[in-house]
């Protein structure tokens, strides 16, 4: 049957990543408080000789002093002075570094091969002592930013995503945050300086490491290697506004030369804290969470009404967005609608099967090893729980939690959450002019 | 194996030229011969999953008599098994009025059996937080798979089930074409980058295969019928044209085992796709200029016909990519953008994933003011300063060998990433092994004197078409 065989043997292979390796990698994450640094973690895993480090501060877009303070644009931007002397010390080392922020926080993360870490945290180090912004680099940001906002406008995905924020949050509310349209970006490079020396002194940071190393290696790499922190300015929690109760029924939004329509059955969804949240996760994989799915079934499948269907949502410390969403010709608009509707009709009349239970759960359970590959993925994980406020292992807790509800208790909360009355419909079609 | 064979998965009859495309397993036919029932699906997988034995650890390859050729790299430390099924047939070897095919019987293969309902492979991976997926591009199709290992082994048995008895019938045609359909709506007459990539491959490359993007046009897909869908499975989805990648915690020759027997009696005989002519054999026209509803800027490009992964000069020109164009400081951007002022941005990006030639591309973001010519003017101004070859050190050549390295090895910790490279290197380079071994001893390989000559070759002393993208309504 075989016709030809070639075997090699390991060894002559990756001796050393084989032959040498801990059971388990990457290990489980271990973290401790160090004097003037903050909160470190490490997520050890010695396969091979990589180092991954985070400087996570506990301050993002959601935050009011974040956004009027120009603080994204601070950080993001500390890197490129106008010599261009820290970057190409980044690519001298042949390291990878990114400076980004999202809703809870702001994060430097460094990549680099291990002989090189001291030379990279000294390279950190200056980065964020950086006074001397590039007045040039940040006027092509500012420019830059207008035009992938005017690029975002023309996709009716992001359209209708910002149509049902917009009937949900009250102006103002960070949860609409990314669906307005941004502030210019600030280009007085003495106030980026102050803003980034505050933002990095806050209270909360975490310094993360992941990969080669060990405990005994890091406390002797991290002296000194941020400023003492200092008390945090005003404004810094988000400021959450009540829901808009008041939704009408129908939101259309016209957008020109479009040859599709695309739909949104939508409502708010629950916050991280609810005692309904794994339901919820049980819920949105069987209606809308996979390729054979309620949605997919009806509306690809059964018919070929549309290319894809699908739950999105976000959920949060409060209530996101949380949608059925599809799309179709522009001459199958009504035919797509009255499907869509009829899904969530009979979700909610009917609720779910044992059997769809218990993939579910399979899946909420089975897919944790997929986050468990890299060890920077599970430093990642620890801190996007930790910059939420969410104690170490909440969603791994969340799939277990899950796979402990009982069909009733799941269909309790479907006969609740998924009553039609409280989804409404926005759709993004054609403009008729 | 001897559940396959009492269900007849494998049956050559099956797959007769001749033969007629068998009905679907509906849920009146459950249980009838043939057809199993949802509790005969469950009682395979778990057959399917039974343990295997300890674990042998290693890469290992084969090919079978039939052609197929199978690569395992077992590894302990991936918690999941990557599965991938490269098909060394894409959108290039479609003709000319099968534009989009390729991509369209991507969508079939998810489709029924005759063995199984359509959604048994998706349903498999889904219950145990796997994924499933698959991607049609320019040279290949490949379908992939990602589970816990312990539901590998009933991955092997349904992905060899639908390499033979896949059910070709009309209702389903009909019903993937509108899906399809949809797909392009979305993604090319609705997304004003989806409509330039289809614009611009059409610009570029004129009338070789890659001058028509892999999704295809609505035209043609409606155009397909069974008799091309035959064309396809009957000729190019059989194993000599399959390469089986597989890589996690699988014990290597219990793995090699399974597949013969789960495959071994696919039938060898074949289509070869046909050759897909070489970029560097081919008349590129002199300038490309595109118009669409893009936001108020104007891009403007050189762009260059560039070395093939298979070609001799590859590696010369990957690392030649790296040292302009790649880290934080690309060097394009920084001559022409930071240096000068004279754009909003700029980039540098050799483009390797054509299998008959790769690309080398010189651009500028601009705004909308800036005329066509100022704006090509200044790229070959910025060349012309590359051409100075102030970058070409010992040292630079030195760092960037070491970022590619580093790469490599973020990649060795994800089981996808390496089957990705296997499948790559097998398809492109014929050397399965590089993906295992990894890029580092080609790069070493390489001299400063390597990376001039190519630098000469296909940059200073070559005519690149110019390219620009002004706003305005959509062509």
């Amino acid at each position: 049957m075989i016709a030809l065989v070639t075997w090699m043997s390991l060894s002559s292979l990756a001796p050393a990543a084989f032959a040498d390796a801990p059971a388990a990698n990457p290990r489980a994450p271990v973290s401790w408080e160090v004097v003037d640094i903050g909160r470190v973690v490490l997520v050890e895993d010695h396969r091979a000789p990589l180092v991954e480090v985070r400087l996570h501060f506990p301050v993002g877009a959601w935050s009011p002093w974040f956004r009027e303070s120009g603080a994204e644009e601070a950080f993001t931007m500390q890197l490129f002075d106008p010599e261009g002397a820290l970057r190409a010390r980044v690519d001298a080392l042949a390291a990878d570094l990114n400076l980004s922020s999202d809703d809870f926080g702001s994060t430097l993360s460094f990549s680099c091969l291990k002989e090189d870490l001291p030379d990279g945290l000294e390279l950190i180090q200056d980065v964020i002592y950086n006074r001397d912004y590039d007045l040039s680099e940040l006027k092509r940001a500012k420019k830059g930013r207008q035009v992938e906002w005017e690029g975002q406008i023309k996709d009716p995905s992001f359209r209708l995503e910002q149509a049902g924020r917009e009937l949900m949050f009250a102006e103002g509310d960070p949860r609409l945050n990314g669906y307005e349209e941004p502030a210019a970006v600030v280009t007085d490079g003495a106030k980026l300086s102050a803003v980034r020396n505050t933002l990095v002194r806050l209270p909360g940071r975490t310094v993360g490491f992941a990969g080669d190393l060990n405990r005994a290696e890091i406390d002797a790499l991290i002296v000194g290697l941020l400023p003492p922190t200092e008390a945090a300015p005003e404004g810094l929690a988000p400021a959450f506004s009540p829901l808009k109760t008041e939704r009408p029924a129908l939101t259309q939004v016209p957008m020109p030369t479009l040859t599709q329509v695309y739909f949104a059955l939508g409502r708010e969804s629950l916050a991280w804290g609810s005692e309904d949240y794994p339901s919820m996760l049980i819920a949105s994989h069987i209606l809308g969470g996979h390729f054979y799915s309620r949605l997919y079934m009806s509306l690809r499948h059964d018919g070929g009404e549309t290319y894809g269907a699908g739950v999105r949502y976000a959920s949060g410390p409060e209530p996101g967005p949380y949608g059925l969403t599809t799309f179709t010709r522009v001459e199958n608009m009504e035919r797509t609608e009255e499907k869509l509707r009829a899904v969530l009709d009979t979700f909610h009349a009917d609720g779910i099967t044992q059997e769809e239970l218990d993939d579910a759960v399979g899946n909420l359970l089975g897919e944790r090893a997929f986050s468990q590959q890299a060890p920077g993925q599970v430093l990642d994980n620890w801190l996007w729980e930790s910059a939420r406020g969410l104690p170490a292992g909440w969603r791994e807790s969340m799939a277990e939690s899950a796979s402990a509800l009982e069909l009733e208790a799941v269909n309790g909360f479907i006969s609740d959450f998924y009553a039609p009355s409280k989804f409404v419909m926005i759709r993004v079609e054609p403009e008729v002019k | 194996m001897l559940f396959l064979s009492g269900l007849g998965l494998l049956a050559p009859s099956a797959i007769a030229q001749d033969a007629p495309a068998a009905e679907p397993c509906d849920e009146e036919a459950a249980g009838e011969e043939g057809c199993p029932d949802a509790e005969d699906a469950d009682a395979d997988a778990e057959e399917a999953d039974a343990e295997p034995p300890p674990p042998e650890y290693g890469y290992f390859t084969a090919t079978l008599d039939n052609g197929l050729k199978v690569s395992v790299l077992s590894d302990p430390d991936h918690p999941i098994v990557s599965t991938q099924t490269w098909v060394q047939v894409g959108s290039a070897h479609e003709a000319a009025s099968e534009a989009g095919f390729a991509h369209l019987f991507e969508h079939f293969m998810f489709g029924d059996t005759a063995n199984y309902d359509k959604d048994v492979y998706s349903r498999h991976h889904t219950s145990n937080g796997g994924s499933e997926n698959a991607y049609t591009a320019f040279d290949n199709t490949v379908y992939i798979s990602e589970i816990p290992p312990e539901q590998h082994d009933y991955v092997l048995q349904l992905e060899a089930d639908r390499l033979v008895n896949l059910v070709l019938d009309q209702e389903n045609l009909d019903n993937e074409k509108k899906i399809v359909t949809e797909e392009l709506r979305l993604r090319t007459e609705n997304n004003p980058t989806g409509r330039l990539l289809i614009t611009g491959l059409r610009g570029l490359f004129g009338e070789h295969p890659y001058g028509h993007s892999p999704a295809g046009t609505k035209e043609d897909i409606q155009g397909a019928d069974l008799e091309l869908a035959r064309k396809f499975y009957e000729g190019y989805y059989r194993p000599a044209n399959l390469h089986l990648v597989i890589v996690g915690p699988v014990n290597g020759p219990w793995t090699l085992e399974r597949v013969a027997e789960y495959y071994g009696d696919l039938p060898a005989e074949h289509s070869a796709p046909p050759e897909v002519p070489s970029l560097q054999d081919w008349s590129f026209p002199e300038r490309v200029d595109l118009q669409d509803d893009i936001p108020p800027v104007k891009l403007a490009a050189n762009i260059y016909i560039a070395p093939a992964p298979g070609d001799a000069d590859y590696w010369a020109m990957k690392l030649l990519g790296q040292m302009i164009s790649s880290g934080s400081v690309d060097r394009f951007r920084e001559e022409l953008v930071v240096s000068r002022g004279k754009a909003l941005d700029g980039f540098g990006t050799y483009v390797d994933q054509f299998q008959a030639g790769g690309i080398l591309i010189f651009g500028s973001i601009s705004l909308p003011t800036r005329s066509r010519r100022r704006a090509l003017k200044l790229i070959d101004r910025t060349v012309e300063t590359l051409d100075e070859r102030i970058w070409l050190t010992e040292e630079n050549l030195a760092v960037a060998r070491r970022a590619l390295l580093r790469e490599e090895l973020e990649g060795s910790y994800y089981a996808a990433s390496q089957a990705d490279d296997i499948g790559r290197a097998y398809a492109w380079m014929g050397d399965d092994a590089l993906g295992v071994d990894g890029f580092a001893a080609r790069y070493e390989a390489v001299t400063l004197k390597d990376i001039e000559d190519v630098w000469y070759r296909y940059v200073a002393e070559a005519q690149p078409v110019e390219f620009t993208v002004k706003k305005g309504k959509p062509e």
